[in-house]
Formats: C-alpha cells, structure tokens, sequence
C-alpha cells in the first residue's frame, strides 16, 4: 500500500532546505574563528566541498586574517594547504606566526591564467588538500563554475579572491562575502549569497591587526568607515 | 611500426601481426609466398637479443605480481601460488597480468597449472588454461598434440601414428624409452607432476638500468610515452619485487649523436607505475625533441627501501598524504618546478632574506615564531612612494601606525641577496583602510617605500 508522505516529511530530509532557514552542511563545516560570522554561515563555519567566493580590492584589508584561523587549523588535522597564484609573495615568518605549517603549505603561480585554473581545479578535484585558496582577477561565470564542480562533495576547503567588481556577476559558489573596511580597525563582512535567507546586516568582525586600534587612528581614513558598497535592494539571491 | 609487418627466421615467417594474419600469412609460410600474399610486408630478422632484453624487462614488470619468475628462452613463469589470496582469485591475477602486458605493448598467451612444464606447453598451445589441481592439469595435457615435445621425439612419434600426449603415455614406458629416448619422457613426466621440476629463479638486477631500442626513430616526444611505458611499468614491478621505492629516476632518450636526459622527481618515495607514467606523460607533452629518438634508457640511481604498510580497512592518512605527492608532482611536471613550490623561512633579519622557495621535496626546518608584527605579503620589489608635505603618500596621505622599526643588516653581502640594507620601517595605514608595511630609505638618495601588505 501506498503511503502519502506529508510535506512536513519531505522538508525534513538532509537535502532538502527551505529558503527561510539556513541550510545545514552535509560535510562539517570548519569554524571561521568569527564568532559572529559562523553565526550567520549555513553549517556554522566555512563550508567544506564547495566554493566560497571572497571578493575584496587591493590588498591590506585584512582579506587573508579572515581565512587564517582557518588555515591554521589544518596543522591540527595534518592536512596540506595549496595557494594558486598570490597576488603577492609570501612573507615566510609572518605566515608561520599566524600558526600556518609551512612544510604543508604549497604554493602555485604559473603566469598563465589557463594554468592556474588548471592546478586549481585538478587540485580541487583530488579531494587531497584541506584547503585551497585561489586568487584570480579575470575569471568568468562558466570557470567559477567549473571550479565549484571540482570542489563538489569533497572534503576541501575552497577559497577564491575575486575583486569587488565581480559582485554583479552571477557565480557558482554556494557563499559569496563581500569585504570592506569598518569602523574601529574592523572588517565589515556583507553576505551577497548563502544557503539561506538573505543576510541584510553588515558583519563587523575584530580580525587581528598588526596593532591596536586607537581612536586618533580613525582620522586617516577619507570616508566614514561604512565604506559599503551601497547595498542593493536585498532580493532573495539565486538558490545554488 | 608500419603493418603488415613479420619476423623471419631461416627463410620462413615466424610470426607475423594481426594484418600479416589477415592476409594469410602464418608461421611456416616462406618469405617469397609472403611477399606475394602482403606486398608491403616488412620483414624482420629475428632478433634473439632483443627478444631476451625484452623478456628480462618483462620479467622485472612481473615483480609486481609475484617475487618468484624464472625465465625460460622463450617463456617467463611466474609462480602464483603463493599470491592467489592477495589478488583475491586466479581470474584477477591473470587478468592483471593480461593487463600489465597488453599496456605494454605485448601480446600474450597465457596459461596456469601446477606444474612449470605444464603451463609452458599449455600457453604455447594457447589453451588458455587456467588449471588449478592436478587432475584438472592431467586432462589439458592429455588433449595437447605431441607438437609440444622436442622436435626428434615428436616426428618419430607421429612415425607411429599417435596425435595426442594421451596417446603416448598410454604406450608402456620402458619400450617407449628404448625409442624415444629417456629425456622426453622425464619431460613428459615433469609437465604432469610426477617428476620434481626445480627452475632457477630470475634473479632481479641489483642496479635498475633498462635500454630499450626504438623499432624506428621517433620525432615526436609525446609519441615516446607508448614505449617508455615499457620501462616504467619494468621500473614498478622490479621495485615493488624490492620492495623499495625512487624518489627519482633518469629517462635518457638516445639520438643518433647525442642525448636528452630527462629527470623526472616525485614527492615522496613511490613504487607506482601509474605515477611513474602520469609525470612522464606531463614533461613528455611539453618537450620539444632536437633529433629523433633512437633509443630509450632507463636508470634509477638511488633506490630506497619502502617502509611496510599494510593496506588500510579506511581510507587513512597515508593515502591523502600519496595523493598530494601525486598531485603536486603532477603540478611540477606539467607547469615547470620554478612554478610549483613551498616557503620556508630563512633567519635573516631582512625581510628580503626572511624567506625562502623550497621545492616540494626538500626538507623544511621547523620555522619560528617571530616577535614583531610582521605582513603576510611582500611586494617582489619594494614600491617608490610618493612624499608629499614630508608624509608618505598613496592615495591619499599615510597615516604612521606605529615605528620606527630599523632594520640595518647585510653588510656582509655584496650585493648578491638583498645587500647592505638600512631601514627605518613603518606601519602605516592608507586612507582607504589598508594596512601596509613601508620603510624609509636611510641610505642616500632615501624615499619612501612600500614593501609588504597586512591582509
């Protein structure tokens, strides 16, 4: 005999999730080490086996202090780290003083775009890394995509930096933060898109800075400090 | 090689290929009727030492299925006996085995018994038989022609009107040996397990070095990648047999005059062929070849032993850790080793100088934790700024954070690394909130400059 399964069974199951709710992640998520922010990520943390987008301009904001808590998790659990072309070189000491294993951490930087993409996505698909951090400043939809299907299901951490301009443009990551500065020595977080309801708030998260923040230093910067972008009417955005 | 194409021994084809077979050519026809049948065959002579280099190389491949192989001139018997369980069954073992050799390039013919001499004639009658117990052994042979005997015997034995092995050892043995002669029945009782039958095992070379001659000279370098598979599979299967591994191995490829060297490195020790042939696969797509390649050689210089480990229930740690060296040797085969590389911190107190580029297989010291606050990125070459009303300026006016910090060192190096430097360094942040690193030249002409970002 057939039995009807109520709506209420339906939306109980793990793959599926209401729009209104944030999803639950399959794989564990990692914390950020941002209180405030796992508070507002599917999973509570930074999702593994699935593309995180980070789109922030020039560097010295405090892009990579956001991911760092993260990466030096990976020494607890012995897992490598991989870097696909960063911007900048990479200043050894201060690397291992953020707590990273540097004997597992590998660095890529062919000078062609295409080959980047290649190592990143074959280093994505391998499912071997804890986690990948891409950085890549021409990058269209159809290859973020492609990027987001390597990573798909897999236990790896996925990071892609992408500049602010890229934010109109639609993409296949699952979780896309828009950063800029905030007030008080902040980094003002804006969740473009998540599993989940719209996040209308601007995060301001204490990421570590170099020093402490004192009041004289608020006078230096040009604009007040909600150097948002002015938000877009927050429409639900599209459901990945 | 071009088709149809046979090898000739004494006037007669030996053996000819698939196009050779189809145009009705087979063992026995002479080399005129051959001609006649296929007029663009190529003829070869036979080779014997081409044959024996390439059964030896097979032998060391088969290392990787069995530890036990004796070589016969024409015959490599592997025991497997002992490895059933590990392949889980004669079907798979011999499936690999098919497998390992077809990848290679060879055809084969094989046969499985209790006895060295039973399998040798049933693979030479292509049975295919797979025989596990004696009795099933003793009714394959008892159906194999008298073919399968020395020449001498088999011809006075056809003299008397018998076809088959089931014929002659119906015959009583004593006469049979007064006209046959004793080695053939010793023969005979040796393939059906009566007679002990002890073989000398194939002793696997201390030093691994394979040549391996091109039928025709090779131009392009991918091309090579069919051939030298030979090799590397030979490589696998005499290093699992040793159960040791390379960290490198050298494939030279040979040219009329000269030679291109190719190393190839691999992240951690490994014995896997599938490796060995991916990484090769890689550096061989990019090559550009000078000459046409004549020859191939293989070496493997160093070779240690491989720590034991026994196959995990899960997926454990080890494996992720095989296949990062998997992947990151994939990486540096094909994007070049500058390319692909790990940081590790040097102790110097110039920035310049503070860290280092490693390849992957280099050993790292345990890095230290440093004091001072110190940018997780450095600018390749440290960028002028601007100095408008004595302030440092970049888009818009720098706000001094926090120093002077002097760094003054190097006065030992002439130049070579970063040089004699002098500093007085500064965290500054810029007007549009970005923590940067800049120093102040205190060296002549002086200025300001930016050398590292706070992300």
């Amino acid at each position: 005999m057939k039995t009807a399964v109520s709506l209420g069974e339906i939306l109980a199951r793990p793959d599926v999730w209401c729009a209104d709710r944030l999803a639950s992640a399959a794989i564990p998520a990692l914390a950020s080490g941002f209180a405030l922010l796992d508070a507002e990520l599917p999973g509570g943390g930074w999702p593994r086996g699935t593309l995180t987008e980070i789109l922030a301009d020039g560097a010295g904001l405090g892009e990579c202090s956001l991911v760092m808590p993260a990466l030096g998790r990976m020494r607890e659990d012995g897992r490598w780290s991989l870097l696909v072309t960063p911007p900048h070189g990479i200043n050894g000491p201060a690397w291992a003083s953020w707590g990273i294993d540097l004997a597992r951490l590998a660095v890529v930087s062919p000078t062609r775009q295409r080959d980047a993409l290649w190592a990143a996505e074959h280093a994505l698909s391998s499912g071997a890394l804890g986690t990948v951090l891409c950085w890549s400043r021409h990058i269209d939809a159809a290859q973020v995509r492609r990027l987001q299907v390597a990573v798909a299901g897999s236990n790896t951490l996925a990071f892609l930096f992408r500049p602010v301009r890229a934010r109109t443009e639609s993409s296949a990551a699952a979780l896309r933060l828009l950063l800029s500065a905030g007030s008080r020595g902040t980094l003002a977080v804006n969740l473009l898109k998540r599993r989940g309801p719209p996040c209308t708030r601007t995060l301001y998260l204490d990421v570590p800075r170099p020093l402490k923040w004192r009041e004289d230093h608020e006078s230096t910067l040009a604009r007040t400090p909600s150097a948002v972008p002015p938000a877009r009417s927050q429409r639900p955005v599209a459901l990945a | 090689m071009p088709s149809p194409s046979a090898v000739v021994e004494q006037g007669r084809i030996l053996l000819g290929d698939e196009a050779a077979r189809r145009a009705g050519i087979v063992s026995g026809t002479g080399v005129a009727a051959a001609r006649m049948l296929a007029p663009a065959i190529t003829l070869l002579a036979r080779n014997p030492s081409r044959e024996a280099a390439a059964l030896q190389a097979l032998a060391c491949w088969a290392g990787s299925l069995t530890p036990r192989i004796s070589l016969t001139p024409d015959t490599l018997l592997l025991e497997i006996g002992s490895c059933l369980r590990l392949f889980g069954g004669v079907e798979n073992l011999v499936a690999a085995a098919k497998e390992g050799v077809q990848a290679q390039g060879f055809t084969v013919e094989l046969a499985a018994a209790p006895t060295p001499m039973g399998a040798q004639w049933l693979a030479w009658t292509r049975t295919a038989a797979r025989c596990l117990d004696a009795s099933t052994m003793r009714q394959h042979l008892e159906t194999l022609p008298i073919a399968v005997l020395p020449a001498k015997a088999s011809i006075s034995l056809s003299r008397f009107g018998l076809s088959t092995l089931a014929d002659v050892r119906r015959l009583p043995s004593a006469a049979l040996a007064r006209r046959i002669g004793r080695e053939t029945l010793q023969l005979m009782a040796r393939a059906f397990g009566e007679l002990p039958d002890l073989r000398a095992d194939f002793v696997f070379p201390e030093q691994f070095a394979l040549p391996l001659q091109l039928p025709a000279a090779v131009e392009n370098a991918a091309a090579l990648l069919f051939a030298a598979r030979r090799l590397t599979s030979a490589l696998a299967g005499w290093l699992t047999a040793r159960q040791a591994g390379v960290r490198e191995f050298t494939l030279r490829l040979l040219h009329r005059e000269a030679e291109t060297p190719l190393v190839l490195q691999f992240a951690d020790l490994t014995a896997d062929g599938g490796r060995f042939e991916r990484v090769l696969r890689e550096r061989l797509e990019s090559l550009l070849l000078d000459a046409p390649v004549e020859s191939l050689r293989l070496e493997a210089a160093t070779v240690t032993a491989l720590p034991g480990r026994s196959h995990a229930l899960f997926n454990d740690a080890t494996t992720e850790q095989d296949a990062i060296g998997a992947l990151l040797e994939r990486l540096s085969a094909r994007l070049g080793e500058k390319q692909v590389y790990r940081v590790a911190v040097h102790d110097d107190h110039r920035p310049e100088c503070a860290t280092r580029h490693v390849t992957l297989l280099e050993k790292s010291t345990p890095e230290k934790r440093t004091a001072p606050p110190r940018p997780l990125w450095l600018l390749d070459t440290p960028e002028a700024l601007a100095e408008v009303d004595g302030r440092p300026y970049r888009h818009g006016h720098l706000k001094l954070l926090a120093g002077p910090e002097r760094i003054e060192s190097g006065w030992w190096d002439g130049g070579e690394a970063a040089g004699d430097l002098r500093r007085d360094y500064f965290i500054a942040l810029s007007t549009n909130a970005c923590w940067l690193w800049i120093y102040r030249e205190c060296r002549a002409p002086g200025g300001w400059f930016l050398q590292g970002y706070f992300s």
